[in-house]
């Protein structure tokens, strides 16, 4: 039977360019996410075989050469796991002020490590450091990780919102539980905010990263110190003025040189550049 | 009676004024020499009776005549018009005899402290000579390529020295600093400190070579230390003697970190048989322990050189232990004494010690290259308390077999091996619910003693809890055996003990036990961790909150609401606007059927034409009555047309059209309906007006 367009039922080449476009769109979005994973893959690949190289070269007794790896290896894609191994290399080659940097790193991206919580307390009792004073909002803010905390409110948010809307755009009939939901992700919502603020204040935490770092008066080179910090001392950054930076850590406030400090959110190639 | 007394002060009654002007008196204020004070009223002087007693004990009678003469009560406080009263005041402080008070306790002369009275007794330090720089070359006739040390000498204490970080030499010599130290010897009365910078000087061709004079700052003046001449030549004189030089000997190039090792800094003796002992033994560098207790010296006759020849050698013997693992660079250094020996020296062979006077020259080593290597990790066996070394357990001693219940018995774990003893931590005190157990304190042996006996002995304190234990609790103990490569288990084995019931009651057992238990509850001393054997949850250091995309992102479920919030607007106008919903419909499906028009024309097909053209006009005005378009005639079409058309051409053709199709449909006989065709103009111009007033 031969089909003209009369013969078919009203609407059905509308459906049928409606189809049409809905798989070109899915074969779109497919061949976006092939590409993107595939950036990922190809971006984790090298990522992977510098941790493989470096775990080896950690076991043999090179620090040097597997704290290089990690470095690499956490430069390309931050991880955990890679960092936790940073921070032991770092820590075995008595560079205390990295290796608690990558510690804190690693429980920034992941403070379900206890492993690493535990590393933090052994350092910082070998080294008489001090553990850095958190409010209690950038406690809460500690108990996920940044980007999940992201997550929960974008998610929260627009879920409350959705289901506070769309029941009346879509002719649902009015229930309780409509209420209920929304009003849970509006507590949800309300309740990450506090963690927010502290992501956004922990943002501005860093550490020392060499030893016997002097803290100055003033930004200048010959400015008076006001104390000599140890490696790993915790401290907030407060201004940035040419190579220098303001930090308050826990007894003062000075200055520091910005290749001797850096932040916990910033990677090993931005450092002396915490913007 | 104190209750009587005024409450004013100064013993002014309630009516009496006061008078800005003290020099002034009142009349009624007049003074009377005879009258007697009441001694409430003098009480109130100074608030009650009683004090007022003591001040008068306290006085001499000279007040008490002042007050029965009539003085006023407030008479000491005014400034009188001569001066009197405050003069009164004076004397009174002067001549009175101040109150007793208790002596303060005589000071106790203070035993002065020990180490202050060692130290006071210690020979000064000469400080005041000037200093003499000396350098020397040793030797100071090399071959090219062979080491000379270039050696500067300086009278002053080290941390007083300002050395150059650069000093002039010549560039066929490679320089490279090696030892420096500080002693102090005995000149007459005084210490005098001898500083000495050891440099490696190595020359590349034959010459004279001279290191120019340059200065240093010592005790912030300026030093000139002299020039010195290096001679390199192809031929050493005999009577040049070799540079004096240190070995460093390690038993094995590498060691597992903790691993301890017997270092020996052997300084050979001359060839005539000569030997120098050494003092202020150290190795330099970064990653060990050198452990000075346990350095003993001796005098050997060793193999060394080239041609292995024995010579008598002084043997610095200590024990070293690297703390960290990769590679190590160590050197010796010590002062060559002349004859002076430290310690017990034993001579076997040929050879003496002459007596001269001691000279003390800073000599070193060479670097020697260590490798460390790190325990292997996971592997590690319970009680591991980082003992490195090739240890085994004896037997475990028990003081007694047969014990009460509460009743403490020692047992005695005696551990041997070659590892570094004097450091050995004990295994751990194990958890154990039938036992109360401690560990008991060492004996202080020392390190040396024991080195020699080869052993080390831990006592523990044992209390059985119940009679129902049959033997005494296994205590774990593990070391790691480099030999091996691996853990060696050194588990103390439990003895079988029998328990009698004790005299301890239960509630006493209980509370030592729930004692046991908190104890068993500390915190876990942290410890570094292994290696995460995957990445791990990965993400991006700066937090998305604070990428710019982030607030962006947001934007577009906001207007995904935003879109259904105005689709739900339009639907629900244009259900309360159907017509509108219809005349759309209408459209689409006219637009359809002139496309389909166009094509029967293509096809010559009148029939078909005709048809759609009927449709195409049913459909175009059935919004209007509204209707179902099948149900409308021509004379429906016809109306919807304007005024002017309505009896016009277009009226005419709709008819046609009409009448035609209606022929088509029900007349019996052919139609012949080709020349509809011809009319397409004029139906286009209708179906054009039909479809433009329903986009109105």
């Amino acid at each position: 039977m031969q089909l003209n367009s009369d013969s078919l039922p009203e609407g059905c080449f509308l459906n049928w360019d409606r189809r049409n476009s809905s798989i070109r769109v899915f074969r779109t979005l497919v061949m976006l996410a092939s590409c993107l994973g595939s950036a990922v893959l190809v971006r984790g690949a090298p990522a992977d075989a510098l941790f493989r190289y470096a775990t080896n070269a950690y076991y043999s007794g090179d620090y040097a050469q597997a704290a290089a790896a990690f470095s690499q290896a956490a430069a390309l894609k931050p991880a955990a796991g890679t960092l936790q191994n940073l921070g032991c290399a770092e820590w075995e080659r008595g560079q205390t002020g990295p290796a608690i940097l990558a510690w804190e790193q690693a429980l920034w991206l992941n403070p379900f490590l206890s492993v690493v919580t535990d590393n933090l307390r052994f350092a910082r009792r070998t080294a008489q450091l001090e553990t850095p004073n958190l409010a209690w909002y950038e406690v809460v803010s500690s108990w996920l990780p940044p980007n999940w905390w992201a997550c929960v409110a974008g998610v929260s948010l627009w879920f409350a919102l959705g289901v506070s809307t769309l029941p009346g755009i879509l002719r649902w009939r009015k229930a309780a539980w409509q209420q209920a939901l929304a009003a849970f992700g509006l507590a949800i919502f309300l309740l990450s905010l506090p963690a927010h603020l502290g992501v956004n204040s922990r943002a501005r935490l860093g550490f020392i990263i060499l030893k016997d770092t002097p803290l100055r008066l003033t930004p200048t080179a010959e400015a008076q110190y006001i104390t000599r910090l140890p490696a790993g001392e915790p401290g907030r950054l407060e201004r940035w003025r040419g190579g220098y930076l303001l930090l308050q850590t826990g007894h003062a406030t000075g200055w520091v040189r910005a290749n001797e400090f850096q932040l916990i959110c910033s990677s090993g190639a931005e450092i002396g550049h915490p913007r | 009676m104190v209750e009587s007394a005024n409450p004013k002060p100064e013993g002014r009654n309630s009516r009496e004024t006061r008078n800005p002007k003290a020099e002034t008196r009142k009349k009624a204020e007049t003074r009377n020499p005879k009258s007697d004070m009441a001694p409430a009223t003098q009480g109130c002087l100074f608030g009650n009776a009683e004090l007022f007693a003591r001040s008068r004990a306290c006085c001499t009678s000279g007040v008490e005549r002042l007050s029965v003469f009539g003085l006023r009560i407030s008479g000491f406080f005014r400034v009188s018009a001569f001066g009197f009263r405050v003069l009164l005041i004076a004397l009174l402080l002067t001549f009175v005899p101040p109150p007793r008070v208790p002596a303060q306790p005589a000071p106790v002369p203070r035993t002065q402290d020990p180490l202050m009275q060692l130290m006071l007794s210690q020979p000064k330090i000469d400080m005041d000579s000037p200093v003499v720089p000396v350098a020397t070359f040793d030797p100071p006739v090399v071959k090219p390529g062979e080491t000379s040390i270039y050696r500067v000498t300086l009278n002053a204490l080290e941390t007083a020295i300002e050395w150059p970080d650069k000093f002039p030499t010549p560039q066929q010599l490679s320089c490279r600093p090696s030892a420096h130290g500080q002693i102090l010897s005995m000149s007459g009365v005084l210490l005098s400190p001898r500083t000495t910078f050891n440099f490696r000087v190595r020359p590349s061709e034959a010459g004279q070579f001279t290191i120019p004079e340059f200065s240093v700052n010592v005790n912030g003046k300026s030093v000139t230390v002299p020039a010195v001449h290096l001679d390199v030549g192809a031929m050493v004189p005999a009577n040049v003697p070799p540079m004096q030089q240190l070995l460093l000997d390690l038993p094995a190039d590498s060691l597992f970190v903790g691993q301890t090792v017997s270092a020996r800094v052997l300084l050979p003796g001359s060839p005539g048989g000569m030997v120098q002992s050494l003092g202020q033994v150290q190795i330099n560098g970064n990653g060990f322990i050198a452990d000075q207790g346990s350095a003993h010296a001796r005098i050997e006759a060793l193999a060394l050189g080239a041609n292995r020849r024995s010579v008598n050698t002084f043997v610095y013997e200590l024990n070293l232990t690297p703390i960290a693992t990769g590679k190590l660079s160590l050197f010796a250094q010590g002062y060559a004494v002349g004859n002076r020996v430290i310690g017990n020296v034993i001579i076997p062979g040929p050879g003496g010690v002459p007596g001269a006077v001691p000279q003390y020259t800073l000599v070193d080593s060479d670097p020697v290259p260590l490798q460390v290597r790190p325990l292997p990790r996971g592997s590690e066996l319970p009680g591991f308390t980082g003992a490195v070394g090739n240890y085994s357990v004896d037997p475990p001693e028990l003081t007694t077999n047969i014990i009460s219940v509460g009743e403490a018995v020692k047992l005695k774990v005696k551990i041997r091996g070659d590892g570094n003893l004097a450091r050995l931590v004990p295994p751990p005190v194990p958890q154990a619910r039938d036992w109360q157990i401690f560990l008991s304190p060492g004996e202080n042996t020392a390190p040396q003693i024991l080195l020699a006996q080869g052993f080390v002995v831990f006592n523990y304190i044992l209390i059985p809890l119940t009679e129902k234990t049959r033997n005494t609790p296994v205590i774990p103990f593990s070391a790691f055996n480099p030999d091996r490569g691996a853990y060696d288990d050194l588990t103390v084995l439990p003895l079988a003990v029998t328990v009698l019931p004790g005299t301890v009651s239960a509630a006493d057992l209980q509370a030592v036990i729930q004692a046991e238990k908190n104890a068993g509850d500390t915190e876990k001393e942290p410890v570094l961790s292994g290696l995460a054997l995957s990445p791990g949850l990965g993400g991006w250091l700066v937090p998305v909150q604070k990428r710019v995309w982030f607030p962006l992102l947001h934007l577009i479920p906001g207007a995904a609401l935003l879109c259904l919030w105005f689709w739900d607007r339009r639907r629900r106008f244009l259900e309360q606007h159907p017509e509108i919903v219809l005349r759309r419909q209408a459209l689409r499906a006219l637009r359809r059927k002139r496309r389909a028009l166009e094509r029967a024309v293509r096809t010559r097909d009148g029939n078909g034409f005709a048809d759609l053209a009927v449709n195409a006009m049913k459909i175009a005005v059935a919004p209007y009555f509204p209707a179902e378009p099948r149900a409308l005639v021509g004379a429906d079409v016809i109306t919807m047309l304007p005024h002017v058309e309505r009896a016009g051409r277009e009226a005419e053709i709709v008819r046609r059209l009409f009448s035609h199709t209606d022929a088509s449909r029900f007349s019996a006989g052919q139609v012949d309906s080709a020349e509809l065709l011809n009319l397409q103009p004029e139906i286009e111009t209708v179906l054009d007006y039909l479809e433009a007033r329903l986009c109105n």
